[in-house]
């Protein structure tokens, strides 16, 4: 039983009569109990004590005598405590709250078991950003990702695989040059999603409708009108030639059914779901713009041959290695550090071509960047292989000066070359009459060189991904003598600066150095006012007028010296310096039987994506 | 009568301060998105696949930034009429709410769980102030306070979801899984558990740490004493006598956090791809969508107003004393 040997008073500045504390011993050994407290009964000289407790009979009552009776004639309790008590009850509430959590997480663990259950054979395409937009013409976002994302359900003239252009809408397709008219030969039978008959009168409206609303994707300045001769037969007439048509026009514009679009005024704000009707291997079903995720229907009528899936879904994963390897996606772009551990894991893995490159603008405009000799000494004092090495650990390769990738069909090996040569570029900073100042910067006239150099992240496919560019650029810079301030900014703010000439140096970056060669066009003329990836470069006539006959000549051998000389003098000009070609690269996994691949050449006019929609088409 | 027309004129002036101070906040939803560098068209067409000439740039821009003034603003928000967002050229209001659910799912299931653990964590550390236990749960926690959430986040994706893949990495639920409701449930709180965790790791050892100091402010007191002295069974003194005198710093705790709603789960948003006004104005200052950033930093500033309102009249509940103080 209980021995109540000891009672000790706790607190004396209490007011209240007495409050006691006692410890309590029991004949065990170790003392397990746990009286928490007793209240006492007064009886006269006899202190009755109730206790209640956890482990001690409950209100069991017993005698004892008070430990001081002059002021305890009124006690009202008395306090039990008890050392290990205290742990005791600690422990018990937190096990408590550990066996709550892991009750809950084994249900939600083991209940997501049940989940993975696979009634419809579907694909799941993960992407970092998620919403690219709605998946029509007039509402997707002006980036690959987007037109790719509408590249399902709206199908165009001809198409690419990964060996080049193939059939499409049209079965087959032919240049008159007397005529300077494109003659495409439609596929017959074929169906809109709502079931009605697709003819030649669509595409001719799909032509005259896009240049009554322009489709920023589809460049028509050079296309005079489009005419059906009959159902399946469409003449599609240019102003001037355009050896860029094909890929830019035939390869690029989603044709759109006339029975739905010749009642809509204002195409951006349609979005009926009528606006959706195309005739792809995918019916577009739902955008969820808050969770950035797509779900398409197979479209079992497709004319080019059966799709693979029932369902085509893009979830959005920030973590595109994790969803890949937990099957939450079946396809993701990775980074190429990456790629060595998906391998292990069983994924595969693949490769694109060269076809986006890093660049360093240059503001043209202004003194000292509007000599040209000055954008030479910036071109040897960067080293492409050191920021490779530096910023993306090795995993790139050095971009040819004059723009146009070394995998394109029309690159000149013989652009001029940079060599990384600190020591040179000081050299021709001299020769413009810069004197070494103050730590071995350059000066001039007393004011010192500081060049502003600002970066951002952007990188291929549209994410954006932190890297040290910036830092490295700076630090070569620098090695020759000029002095650089270097800001990072976000995206848009750095683009924003771009647009309005209103920088000194900017790091940035485009793709569709793999598509038709007109990109050069755009990519250098200084039409391109709303471009910020365009070097908007007006100063050598020579240039400008080689770009208007490269993109007008019919003759591919032509234009592929076109093209050469364009890129000797667009490297010679350097209105802005390419920089490197990061590796890109996705990763599949190979349960799904579908065999994931890069376009040659890019989707469309040159997108650098593995998602081709020839890949789900059998 | 005199104290009833006092108290009436502070409710009046409080009234008119709200009011101004919510105007003021309006103004600045108003103004602050304009003052990003860039715009609409340049974010996203400049470094897009498509080149543009001027003349198209000048029709896309004329387009999208129909920009009405301010007066035209508040009469719109006035009418309930958000506008709408230049990127998906849908209203306002449907991205807003398609996202709201979600941060609230998140947010409030954090908040309301750290605060939970926090306080009986708090409340029996400082009771058995002293102990080994003790000692090691405030340092514990004072450790775990010091770690962001970034940090946590990441760890946990890669043992949970990377290694044991015990949970998914990203969004809210399997999409388009076609569930029954029950499984849709459990889809979702699976997918809720990584991000939920992180926020509670990030969030309850501050709440444990205040709990903490508050009691140990409380259980000094005469009257704990008393009511030990008066034989109450401990628990309940724990709880009902020193708890509930502690329990105030808590609760304004609690309400700064939901005020802070949609910045403060921006980054496990981010992390987790998880659908919420976080990832929404994320996107929309990326895009520099602005209806959809007005909206957002609109709601964000008046929940903190509406919050502090509420929380006066909680703050009564608590602690009649506060009523009383006129």
């Amino acid at each position: 039983m209980i021995d109540l040997s000891r009672l000790y008073r706790q607190d004396e500045r209490s007011d209240l009569s007495s409050i006691f504390v006692m410890s309590i011993k029991t004949d065990e050994k170790k003392p397990r109990l746990g009286v928490v407290e007793c209240s006492v009964l007064d009886i006269g000289y006899l202190f009755f004590i109730r206790c209640r407790s956890l482990r001690l009979p409950r209100r069991s009552s017993f005698k004892t005598t008070p430990y001081d009776m002059n002021v305890a004639f009124e006690p009202t309790a008395l306090y039990v405590e008890e050392d290990i008590m205290k742990k005791d009850m600690l422990m018990f509430n937190l096990k408590w709250i550990f066996i709550l959590l892991f009750i809950l997480i084994s249900v939600i663990g083991g209940s997501s078991a049940l989940l993975a259950q696979e009634k419809v054979k579907e694909v799941r395409i993960g992407d970092g950003k998620g919403d690219w937009g709605y998946p029509s013409p007039y509402r997707h976002y002006p980036r690959g990702p987007g037109y790719v994302r509408m590249s399902w359900v709206f199908d165009t003239l001809v198409w690419k695989n990964k060996n080049g252009y193939i059939p499409a809408l049209a079965k087959s397709w032919r240049y008159d040059p007397d005529s300077q008219s494109f003659i495409f030969e439609l596929q017959e039978g074929v169906k809109w999603h709502d079931g009605k008959p697709f003819s030649a009168e669509d595409v001719a409206f799909t032509v005259n409708y896009f240049k009554k609303h322009p489709y920023p994707w589809v460049p028509l300045e050079s296309v005079a009108g489009a005419e059906a001769n009959g159902p399946n037969r469409v003449t599609i007439k240019l102003k001037k030639p355009d050896a860029s048509f094909l890929a830019y026009v035939g390869g690029t514009m989603p044709v759109i059914p006339k029975h739905i679009w010749e009642k809509v005024d204002d195409p951006r704000r349609y979005n009926d779901p009528a606006a959706f009707i195309g005739t792809g291997p995918f019916k577009f079903i739902d955008f969820n713009k808050a969770k950035g995720t797509y779900l398409y229907q197979v479209n079992r009528e497709y004319y080019l041959g059966q799709p693979k899936v029932d369902r085509l879904i893009y979830i959005k994963t920030g973590k595109p290695l994790i969803s890949l390897v937990s099957g939450k996606a079946d396809l993701v772009n990775i980074r190429p550090d990456m790629a060595q551990i998906l391998e292990k894991k069983g994924m595969v893995v693949i490769k694109n071509q060269r076809g986006w490159n890093k660049k360093l603008m240059i503001n043209h405009q202004k003194p000292p960047f509007n000599d040209k000799r000055f954008r030479k000494a910036l071109a040897h004092a960067i080293n492409q292989q050191e920021i490779i090495a530096k910023a993306h650990r090795g995993f790139g390769s050095p971009a040819s000066f004059g723009l146009l990738s070394p995998d394109h069909e029309f690159y000149n090996p013989g652009t001029p070359v940079y060599e990384p040569d600190p020591a040179k570029a000081r050299e021709i900073l001299e020769s413009l009459g810069y004197t070494k100042g103050k730590g071995g910067f350059y000066e001039k006239g007393g004011r010192p060189l500081v060049v502003e150099l600002s970066a951002s992240n952007i990188t291929v496919a549209g994410e954006s991904v932190t890297d040290r560019d910036g830092e490295v650029i700076k630090r070569e810079l620098e090695g020759a003598g000029i002095r650089v301030k270097l800001v990072n900014m976000e995206q848009a703010s750095t683009d924003a600066r771009v647009r309005n000439w209103d920088f000194d140096l900017a790091v940035s970056g485009h793709g569709g150095l793999l598509g038709d060669a007109k990109i050069l066009n755009r990519m250098i003329s200084p039409k391109a006012k709303g471009s910020v990836n365009s070097v908007r470069y007006g100063a050598s006539r020579e240039l400008l007028d080689l770009l208007n006959a490269q993109v007008a000549e019919m003759d591919p051998e032509k234009r592929k010296r076109l093209v050469w000389k364009i890129q000797e003098i667009y490297a010679d000009e350097l209105p802005a310096i390419s920089l490197y070609y990061p590796i890109s690269m996705s990763a599949y996994n190979p349960e799904k039987r579908i065999k994931w691949y890069y376009t040659k050449g890019g989707v469309a006019f040159g997108i650098p994506i593995s998602q081709n929609r020839m890949i789900l088409v059998e | 009568m005199v104290s009833g027309a006092n108290q009436a004129a502070g409710r009046f002036g409080q009234v008119i301060s709200f009011s101004l101070a919510a105007l003021a906040m309006i103004y600045l939803s108003y103004l602050l998105p304009r003052l990003l560098p860039g715009d609409f068209v340049t974010a996203t067409y400049a470094s897009a696949n498509v080149t543009l000439t001027a003349e198209q740039e000048d029709g896309l821009r004329a387009y999208y930034t129909q920009d009405r003034g301010f007066g035209d603003y508040l009469l719109r928000l006035v009418t309930l009429d958000w506008g709408y967002s230049y990127a998906f050229l849908t209203p306002v209001s449907n991205l807003f709410l398609g996202a709201l659910p979600w941060t609230i799912l998140l947010l409030g299931s954090a908040n309301l769980i750290s605060m939970f653990i926090g306080f009986i964590t708090g409340v029996e550390a400082a009771w058995r102030h002293g102990s080994r236990t003790e000692k090691g749960l405030v340092g514990g926690m004072t450790v775990l306070e010091g770690i962001p959430e970034i940090c946590t986040g990441v760890i946990l994706l890669v043992v949970f979801a990377l290694n044991l893949q015990w949970f998914p990495a990203a969004g809210a639920e399997t999409a388009y899984a076609d569930a029954t409701f029950f499984r849709r449930l459990i889809d979702i709180a699976h997918h809720l558990a990584l991000p939920l965790t992180t926020l509670v790791l990030a969030y309850f050892p501050g709440n444990f740490l205040l709990t903490r100091n508050s009691m140990m402010m409380v259980i000094k007191a005469h009257y704990i004493e008393t009511a030990r002295a008066k034989g109450l069974p401990p628990r309940r003194i724990r709880y009902a006598h020193a708890a509930r005198n502690a329990l105030q710093p808590i609760v304004t705790r609690f309400g700064l956090r939901l005020a802070f709603m949609i910045t403060g789960a921006l980054v496990v948003e981010r992390i987790n791809s998880y659908p919420g006004l976080g990832t929404l104005l994320f996107n929309a200052i990326q895009a520099r969508d602005l209806p959809v950033i007005q909206a957002v930093v609109l709601f964000s500033s008046l929940i903190v107003l509406c919050v502090i309102l509420g929380m006066e009249g909680v703050y009564r509940i608590i602690d009649p004393r506060i009523g009383n103080a006129h």
